[in-house]
């Protein structure tokens, strides 16, 4: 069995600042992390790894500047069995159509896989569009929104979140997830041992050229995305609490405060 | 040529540290602080990130660890901790774990030291008696042969961790006089298990880092085995430096990061609170203290990361112990005091809250006051740079 775990590396922070004169996130000072549902798809990937016996094997892929190196390696020291960093002047001002093929391809040069899994979405971007369109180039099934995943032979069953609470689908590899913790979860951080352990084990860097592309299709050539304006939104004021002995007086109250809003 | 970096395992292992460290142990200081206690979970999940007794040998349960690795991890609990319990914890029990993994028998290290690696036991240090604490030549307790037995009297003070060994097990790493005539050449260093009859607890109360006990013990007529003996009898006194110039370094970190975390906080609040129109990082009363602390806590780093690697380049025969006592003695000598005037100033920005139990930098503030006499006052380490300088004929006390 082979899977994919796809990580990013992400600012340390969710209050990323905006550079106002060119629309561009700050980086500088802020230190670089592995994007928390990236953690949570590895972790669940690895899980998955053990389950499915002797000959199974885990290879973390991002793609990015030689800096996401670190986020690779961390993804080494939490049981990944190798890396590769997708690195190139070629792929730079990538958006999300742009990444989700280059990754695509890489998987593409992997071979046989049988499970792609990747966090809901990046913290820095919130796009949550990487996994689906990955999963579209490749015409993988996929599964969103999945919290736990269980091993059953070729099929995969998924617990997923849904707006009104969860729903348990099956699919058969090979498929790719996205997946987002459940409130419970607390990321690994990995001992001494399993730091030097990660030292040893495979990584590569790979350019354009090993994975097959068409140039036309990489980096910012290749994003259709037209970003017109990035801002801070402005910050919310001060939530109203609304109290009372019963839901239904509560509910009453509510009433009133939208009505006299104009809301209702 | 200078190699001025860290290992790609020492980031990783920092990063790792820091991420633990954030969700695991700043948000239950306070509680700590509160209950007089480190949270026994708390330390078997120091034992399963591998941070305990660190640089013991694989084979007692340790991670092989050089100094400077040790060090890291001391800075991250110091930034951490702002009680600086956790660091005082860990850095005893390191440096001393240490010294016994390097001197002491196989028979004593299979028994003591994997316990302590998995968060089951404390490893201290006692040599401080009530009546001396850097003169070791007037101690009072002695060990003396007895058959294939040693008996060991006197009494221990100020001594951290006391509770901790009563609570898990393990004992102290002890130094005693064996040759009553010669001084600090007859001095004898073993394991004291601090469970066996004979041993009487106490504890005292402390001004800060309240989360790890200190105490003392009164030792009557107690049987320790020929095994525990660490290192050649009478040749302790020189063993026992080695642990100081040890936990010293990593004092020093725990104080760096102690310091760099309060600036931290010092310029957050800077920023965001106004006075007078404007936020008070404007003003150059502000600004001028905050660029000095900043700029002698960043050299006190450097500094005693080299102290570090020299410790290091010891332990491969490519630095004197000389070399080393010295270096050390110039990070310790200022560590505490720089990062008490850095803390003070935070406490001073933050005006009236800055005395307030609820502020982290008060806590800190008394943590780091401790170490400006603990594993050796700032005045010895004087004394021991002026001895390097002008050699030994100038000593003071000959």
């Amino acid at each position: 069995m082979l899977i994919i775990a796809c990580v990013k590396q992400v600012p340390d922070t969710s209050d990323v600042k905006v550079d106002s004169a060119t629309g561009t996130l700050v980086r500088e000072g802020v230190p670089a992390v592995m994007n928390p549902f990236d953690q949570f798809a590895l972790e669940e990937g690895v899980r998955l790894r053990d389950a499915a016996g002797e000959g199974a094997e885990i290879v973390a892929l991002s793609m990015g500047p030689p800096q996401a190196r670190s986020a690779l390696m961390k993804a080494l020291a939490l049981g990944a069995d190798r890396a590769i960093l997708l690195t190139d002047r070629a792929f730079a001002g990538a958006d999300t159509w742009a990444t989700s093929y280059t990754l695509a391809r890489a998987v593409g040069a992997l071979g046989k896989i049988d499970l792609i899994m990747c966090g809901l979405q990046a913290v820095d971007g919130d796009t949550a569009q990487t996994g689906p369109e990955m999963a579209q180039h490749l015409r993988l099934p996929q599964v969103t929104y999945a919290e736990r995943v269980t091993l059953d032979g070729k099929t995969l069953t998924v617990k997923r979140q849904t707006d009104t609470g969860y729903e348990i689908v099956e699919v058969r590899m090979p498929a790719l997830l996205t997946c987002t913790p459940p409130a419970d979860f607390v990321p690994s951080t990995p001992p001494f041992s399993a730091i030097i352990k990660a030292k040893k084990k495979p990584y590569e860097e790979w350019g354009a050229e090993k994975i097959n592309t068409d140039a036309d299709k990489l980096g910012l050539k290749g994003s259709p995305t037209q970003v017109k304006r990035v801002f801070s939104p402005p910050k919310r004021g001060q939530g109203v609490m609304l109290e009372g002995n019963s839901a239904a007086a509560v509910a009453g109250e509510l009433f009133q405060v939208l009505a006299k809003g104009g809301v209702l | 040529m200078i190699t001025y970096e860290f290992s790609e395992e020492q980031e990783m292992l920092r990063q790792s540290v820091r991420e633990w460290a954030a969700k695991n142990l700043t948000p239950r200081v306070q509680e700590m602080e509160k209950n007089k206690e480190i949270p026994p979970d708390l330390i078997k999940s120091m034992a399963k990130m591998e941070l305990l007794c660190p640089t013991v040998d694989p084979e007692y349960g340790g991670s092989g660890f050089d100094a400077v690795t040790a060090g890291i991890v001391g800075e991250e609990l110091g930034r951490a901790d702002y009680t600086a319990s956790v660091p005082v914890f860990y850095l005893v029990q390191a440096s001393w774990a240490h010294v016994f993994d390097k001197y002491g028998t196989r028979e004593c290290k299979l028994k003591h030291i994997p316990p302590a690696t998995k968060g089951d036991a404390f490893i201290g240090i006692a040599t401080t008696e009530p009546g001396i604490g850097s003169d070791l030549a007037n101690m009072v307790t002695t060990i003396t042969p007895n058959g294939d037995k040693y008996v060991v009297n006197g009494e221990k003070n100020y001594i951290s961790g006391v509770r901790e060994v009563k609570q898990y097990g393990g004992g102290h790493v002890t130094l005693a006089r064996q040759n009553l005539r010669a001084g600090t050449r007859g001095m004898t260093m073993f394991f004291l298990p601090l469970g066996l009859p004979g041993i009487d607890i106490t504890e005292d109360e402390e001004m800060g880092r309240e989360a790890i006990s200190t105490g003392g013990f009164h030792i009557s007529n107690v049987e320790i085995p020929k095994e525990n003996i660490i290192g050649k009898e009478e040749k302790g006194f020189y063993i026992v430096h080695e642990g100081y110039e040890f936990a010293r370094a990593i004092i020093a970190c725990v104080c760096c990061g102690a310091a760099m975390k309060s600036l931290e906080n010092g310029i957050k609040y800077i920023k965001e609170r106004n006075a007078f129109g404007r936020a008070i990082a404007k003003y150059e009363g502000i600004q001028f203290p905050l660029a000095e602390h900043y700029t002698r806590i960043s050299m006190l780093r450097d500094f005693t990361y080299k102290a570090l690697h020299m410790i290091d380049l010891e332990q491969e025969g490519k630095a004197s112990r000389m070399e080393v006592s010295k270096t050390v003695a110039m990070v310790k000598m200022f560590c505490a005091t720089w990062a008490m005037q850095a803390i003070d100033d935070v406490m001073q920005w933050q005006g009236a809250f800055g005395y307030n139990k609820e502020c982290p930098d008060q806590a800190a503030y008394r943590a780091v006051r401790s170490f400006t006499l603990a594993e050796g006052s700032k005045e010895i380490m004087k004394t021991i740079v002026a001895r390097e300088l002008l050699g030994k004929e100038f000593i003071t006390y000959r």
